[in-house]
């Protein structure tokens, strides 16, 4: 069956929302195109096994996701470590004290484990609700909600953290060290 | 004086605000939709465009069947 004109328009509608789950999950932006692209490509493939009524985002987000893992798998979790997320990481130091921009957020976003990373992300940014989230990762509703409570613990020690002056390059540092070792 | 605990203030308030701890009264919430949102405005480069556009061209003639 050929694809249809609304399921292409559909396509081209999600490509924003994509993009940005897929940086999220990569912290990389030309990773995240091609995850996007694959994501596309996959989805126009096996187009007759989408169930039209059903939502359409939580499927392509569910074909990134797969697609993001299984290539982390063959790079061997190289993933972690690419230049992009390093310069990132290394930015949160020399920002003003005390205000918590988007900048050191994003660095803050940047230090979660990825299953973490995701599952806020999906309930706090992409709109899911648990039951989706855990469709796209495959997992129980109550893992996301663990994930999702940890992760947020997590994102206000570290940006406690990162808010007090006293707060150095050096601490920065150890744990760009610690990370990169492991 | 000023200074509230987070933890204490989310913990002892039951309202809807529990229930979304990643609410607009949350600073994480806040943040982390200011940063997808920032993601998602972002501009869409023409790659995708034309690869859909020749993932169409691709397709087999629905009359050659």
């Amino acid at each position: 069956m050929a694809v249809s004109a609304a399921f292409k328009a559909d396509l081209l509608g999600a490509i924003p929302s994509l993009r940005a789950f897929a940086v999220s999950l990569s912290q990389n932006a030309d990773r995240a195109d091609d995850l996007v692209q694959e994501t596309l490509v996959k989805a126009w493939d096996k187009h007759e096994s989408f169930q039209p009524g059903t939502n359409l985002k939580a499927w392509l987000f569910t074909i990134l996701r797969n697609e993001f893992y299984s290539q982390m798998r063959k790079r061997g979790r190289e993933v972690q470590d690419s230049d992009g997320l390093m310069t990132a990481r290394l930015a949160v130091h020399p920002s003003q004290h005390g205000q918590l921009d988007l900048k050191d957020f994003r660095a803050a976003l940047e230090q979660l484990p990825e299953d973490q990373r995701e599952a806020i992300i999906l309930i706090g940014a992409s709109g899911f609700s648990y039951e989706e989230a855990a469709e796209i990762c495959n997992c129980a509703v109550g893992t996301i909600k663990s994930r999702v409570s940890r992760a947020r613990t997590r994102l206000q020690d570290i940006l406690k953290i990162s808010g007090e002056a006293d707060f150095g390059p050096d601490a920065i540092a150890t744990q760009v060290m610690g990370s990169s070792a492991a | 004086m000023t200074k509230k605990t987070s933890a204490e203030e989310a913990g002892t308030r039951r309202r809807p605000a529990m229930a979304d701890p990643l609410g607009p009264n949350s600073e994480i919430g806040r943040k982390l939709k200011q940063y997808y949102d920032d993601l998602v405005s972002d501009e869409v480069p023409d790659r995708f465009a034309s690869l859909l556009a020749k993932l169409e061209e691709a397709e087999p003639a629905p009359n050659k069947d």
